[in-house]
């Protein structure tokens, strides 16, 4: 950087119009790259050396004495209860966020054909389950799903229908975990489907319906297409944070039972801090990432170009 | 009694001397200490261990300070772990179970504060010995807060009505219990006497799922058939005739428990029997001081009482509470000062006084105190809490070596083991194969 | 710009000629239908816990409806909100969401003026990368930051854990990379004539920004300010590993550790105290819902 300064301070020679605008533009690079200096810096100490100081214990032995290189993968691979993990997380994750972006895409469409002034307070409804801290929130639902005193059991109860072992059964406990997790994300997709329903300009609808064109096509050939770009951040955002989703099944199920709700987190989790082999808990932490990696360049690429395009 | 009592009293002696005199004046401590210890459930159990605490730190003019960690969300253990990754934090860090000796590396030896005290309050039990000792040398002071067993806990009323068995005859409050009842006390009595109870609509609330509760019980069961998942040695010895025994005895005795067990976890036991559903739990005095408060009704049927015996004797689930020393402590003279005095026969009998006798401290000259048979209603339903006689206090997993039994505990090997063979459709030979591979992974050095 | 964002807020599609308005009434009923069926879904648990704040603990316990209230009591919201320790909980909480959002939102809306509109070499990689930070879990990230964070403390002296503000250090790397993400959108969607302009009326990059780009963006500023508030209002493993001390810990956290004793739950007052948590963003959201929208609206379409 120093050399750009350098160069900034000497002036370029007058009337030449390109050198100027050269050194213009390195000023401008210049002052753009302090600016993002903080992020950059956050991003660097908080995040990637932390990072990489995970990676480096992810090769190390149990005691944290000797190195194993890529020993605790491959000791990982040969383990079924790993492979078990990976396809629960997928459920999971993949399960979870598409029942978050239907849903969040299904009420932002109701909430969009409500006249102005009623959809305030339905919004405000709608969001409520964002808005409360999940370690809270969870509670609730283990509350409301408890063997002895679940509330909806009493609701079946009174219809004769028996007790819904929530998290008692492995399907069940599975359903009730996505359920909390959709619970809490849909409305976060909603509220951006809404934002983006809003900025579909309304003459391209007046058109497509001057061409008789159905609710399904309309959705088909102007929603979906206009909103394609959020739809791809959300998804993919929400993706990453289900992936890594820690909280709801830690306190629903803990992983049970028999292990059938067990995801990337809460397993690293058990292996790494509750099993002392946290070499071993970082493996497991970081395997996800050059998947999740790799799918998110993808996405963010064909993000980008599109925005370069408008 | 005799015996104990004669060591009280030797003790007193020795202790007046103490308070005189050595240890604690001579290290000088002076200085700053702070310590992270267990958030106690009892109301007023902390204000109790702060005033002895503060009480230690006046005297000795250390500046003193005392954080609450509670092992909700796995507070305790998240803290464990990350102080002793980064070498910083607190000098003196309560550790449950398997805490103190997989920190091994990261504390500081306590062989003279153990001495002393040993000395002062007698051999220290099998179990807190297994967990605290490694190689010889002793990792962490036994705690006094914490420390707990794992009891069954039963309905007097439920138990009379549709078991036929008087559990305040056979173990009575104040003295010995029934020898012949308590002789006939086996697992297979109680698993008759679940079966009864379920067909009566009072099904036992034994967990099966993953957390503590669940292994500790499933651990004394398996103890008390002699069946060992990895021997002493570190041998894998899952394909034995005991392993096989207490599977088939736990598939019965699954059956026969409350709906939905396996997905228990440390809460739902309680919950079970303070909605007055069931009729046992296996669990410290929290479910019966928690009924006492919301469920008087039901609390007053309760009665503490020693597990089942097996073949190879009682067992008793015991959990050991640490106090552990950091090796990066800058103040090691100040904390082996405050550990050895909140671990003497006074300071004792005030903590466990101020648990309202949750806590069972691990020296055994330390359990005769005056509170368990004072607790009620129903007057001495906690007299049979701190175990006696014939009771063998074991952890699950144990005799394995700690980093194995650790995982064992930790992944709720034993509970899975029992809710797959039992619930899960599978034969025992795949039952066996899964889990020796499962233990197969947790040999990893 | 401000006017974009009334645009979209007056866009909604009301009357629309009087042609199809027997079609839209039936679409507006369906659509009542289905939101009141999402609605129920959605505030179940809010209800729940509303209800089961009102009462005692042994009514929690008897075997009576779990929805209906016999014996109403104020007592959990009277004991949590003269209780000290609850108190502080909600000053630290709103506390670090409050220099949260403030040291996001100075470091973001710089790094997405500068991505946005500047370039610099690297700054596409950038751009696009910040986004990737979310894939690096906090499972994994916080042991090696309490191990950073020790190491400052023997180089500094200053002790960082166990302190309500090294939150305020730890959360801005789950709050920038959104809120960069919407501020680029929101800035690139300001059309460039704006600031070609004003740079040749002499203007300097920064009088730029703090002129003009952070006026006309403000929609866009608060929709981010008010993700990074509820993010940090939520957080949950970070402050569980880093603060211990019960005058250091954040709401979540506290509420799950103090309200719950061992294996004893304290309900009533766990769900007043998440009900009481709860408050602050939904009064925020309440207030501020319609700048959020039209935010989001400009922010997060363009990208």
């Amino acid at each position: 950087m120093s050399v750009i300064a350098h160069a900034d301070r000497i002036q370029a020679p007058p009337g030449a119009a390109v050198r100027r605008r050269k050194s213009f533009l390195r000023r401008r690079s210049t002052v753009a790259f302090f600016m993002a200096l903080p992020l950059i810096l956050i991003v660097a100490l908080l995040v990637l050396y932390p990072a990489s100081y995970a990676v480096y214990l992810s090769t190390l032995n149990k005691t944290m004495e000797r190195f194993v290189g890529f020993g605790n993968f491959l000791f990982l691979f040969k383990r079924d209860s790993f492979w078990m993990v990976v396809e629960q997380s997928v459920i999971f994750a993949v399960t979870a966020v598409l029942f978050k972006a239907v849903i969040g895409l299904v009420v932002a469409h109701f909430v969009h054909n409500l006249p102005a002034k009623g959809q305030r307070k339905w919004r405000g409804m709608l969001l409520v389950p964002w808005v409360i801290p999940p370690a809270m929130s969870t509670l609730a639902w283990l509350w409301l799903f408890d063997p002895s005193y679940s509330a909806f059991n009493w609701i079946f109860a009174h219809f004769g229908i028996d007790p819904v072992p929530w998290l008692g059964n492995p399907y069940w406990a599975r359903f009730a975990v996505i359920l909390v997790n959709v619970w809490v994300g849909a409305p976060f997709f909603m509220i951006m489907y809404l934002a983006a329903l809003k900025s579909v300009p309304d003459q391209l609808y007046e058109a497509a319906e001057i061409d008789g064109a159905n609710w399904f096509q309309k959705l088909w050939y102007v929603t979906l297409p206009m909103m394609r770009n959020i739809i791809s951040i959300t998804v993919l955002f929400s993706l990453i944070v289900t992936f890594a989703n820690f909280d709801i099944v830690r306190v629903l199920t803990n992983g049970g039972p028999l292990d059938q709700t067990q995801v990337f987190a809460t397993w690293a989790f058990r292996l790494g801090i509750e099993s002392n082999d946290i070499p071993l808990g970082a493996s497991v932490s970081l395997f996800m990432f050059p998947v999740l990696a790799f799918a998110a360049i993808f996405i963010l690429r064909d993000i980008n170009r599109r925005g370069n395009e408008a | 009694m005799r015996e104990l009592q004669s060591g009280r009293r030797r003790f007193m002696t020795i202790a007046a001397g103490l308070a005189a005199a050595p240890y604690v004046r001579t290290s000088r401590a002076a200085g700053t200490l702070n310590i992270g210890v267990w958030d106690h459930w009892v109301p007023g159990a902390n204000a109790v261990f702060t005033g002895l605490c503060n009480e230690w730190a006046a005297r000795e003019k250390v500046e003193l300070k005392i954080d609450f960690i509670t092992t909700q969300g796995n507070k305790l253990m998240l803290t464990i772990a990350s102080e002793a990754q980064a070498g910083a934090g607190h000098d003196v860090l309560a550790m449950p179970t398997f805490w103190a000796t997989g920190h091994e590396r990261h504390l500081e030896p306590v062989d003279d504060v153990m001495a002393t005290l040993i000395k002062q309050n007698g051999k220290v039990v099998d179990v807190v010995e297994y967990l605290g000792r490694q190689d010889g040398r002793w990792l962490a002071v036994p705690a006094t807060p914490g420390s707990q067993i794992k009891p069954p806990c039963g309905r007097i009323d439920l138990f009379k009505k549709h078991v036929g068995l008087d559990l305040t005859k056979m173990y009575p409050a104040g003295h010995a219990p029934d020898a012949s009842l308590a002789d006939r006390w086996t697992w297979d009595t109680f698993a008759t006497a679940a079966e009864k109870c379920r067909q009566a609509g009072h099904p036992f609330g034994l967990g099966l799922g993953q957390t503590t509760d669940s292994t500790d019980w499933v651990g004394a069961l398996f103890a008390a058939y002699g069946a060992e998942l990895v021997d002493a040695k570190g041998e894998i010895r899952v394909r034995t005739d005991a392993v096989r025994e207490v599977l088939e005895f736990a598939k019965r005795l699954a059956h026969a428990l409350a709906p939905d067990v396996s997905a228990w976890d440390d809460a739902s036991n309680n919950k079970w029997l303070i909605s007055g559903k069931g009729a046992l739990i296996m669990n410290p005095p929290s479910a019966w001081a928690v009924a006492k408060r919301d469920a008087p009704k039901v609390a007053e049927q309760l009665w503490t009482f020693p597990s089942p015996k097996g073949p190879k004797g009682r067992v008793q689930p015991g959990l050991p509470f640490y106090w552990g020393i950091w090796k990066f402590s800058r103040n090691k003279a100040a904390a082996k000062s405050l550990l050895t005095y909140l671990s003497l026969r006074p300071q004792v009998e005030k903590l466990v006084n101020g648990s309202g006798g949750f806590d069972i401290p691990g020296f055994s000259g330390l359990r005769d105190f005056g509170i368990w048979s004072r607790e009620g209603p129903p007057k001495g339903t906690l007299y049979n809490y701190p175990p006696r006689s014939d009771q063998i206090v074991a952890i699950a997993a144990a005799p394995a070596p700690t980093a194995i039994a650790n995982q064992i505990y930790a992944q709720g090997t034993l509970p899975k083991m029992v809710a797959r063979y039992a619930f899960g459709g599978e034969s025992l030979a795949r039952t066996l194969d899964r889990t020796e591979s499962e233990l197969e992974g947790m040999m990893r050095t | 710009m401000t006017t974009t964002a009334q645009t979209y807020a007056g866009a909604a599609p009301s009357a629309r000629g009087g042609s199809i308005t027997r079609n839209r009434r039936k679409v507006l009923i369906l659509s009542y239908v289905f939101l009141v069926l999402f609605v129920i879904f959605f505030l179940t648990p809010p209800l729940y816990m509303f209800i089961t704040s009102l009462k005692t603990s042994a009514e929690i316990s008897a075997e009576v409806s779990p929805w209906w209230v016999f014996s109403p009591t104020l007592a959990n919201y009277i004991q949590l909100l003269t209780s000290p320790v609850y108190l502080t909980f909600f000053r630290n909480s709103i506390l670090v969401s409050t220099f949260v959002v403030a040291i996001t939102m100075v470091v973001s809306i710089l790094a997405a003026f500068s991505l946005a509109r500047m370039k610099f070499w690297g700054s596409a990689t950038l751009a696009t990368g910040v986004f990737l930070t979310y894939l690096i879990p906090d499972t994994l990230l916080f042991i090696p930051m309490f191990k950073t964070f020790a190491f400052l403390h023997d180089l500094t002296g200053i002790e960082f854990i166990n302190h309500w503000w090294v939150l305020v250090i730890i959360y801005p790397t789950l709050t920038i990379p959104f809120c960069t993400w919407i501020m680029i959108g929101y800035f690139s969607s300001i059309p460039k004539e704006l600031d070609e302009a004003a740079l040749i009326d002499g203007a300097s990059y920064m009088q730029l920004l703090t002129k003009i780009f952070v006026p006309v963006a403000l929609p866009g500023i608060i929709a981010a300010a008010i993700f990074a508030f509820t993010v940090s209002w939520a957080q949950f493993l970070y402050p569980l590993a880093f603060t211990t001390s019960t005058d250091q810990l954040v709401l979540p956290v506290g509420i799950v550790t103090t309200l719950i004793k061992g294996d004893v739950f304290n309900w009533g007052q766990i769900m007043t105290g998440a009900l009481l948590g709860a408050a602050p963003p939904l009064i925020l959201y309440a207030f501020l819902m319609d700048y959020y929208i039209a935010g989001l609206t400009a922010g997060a379409t363009k990208g």
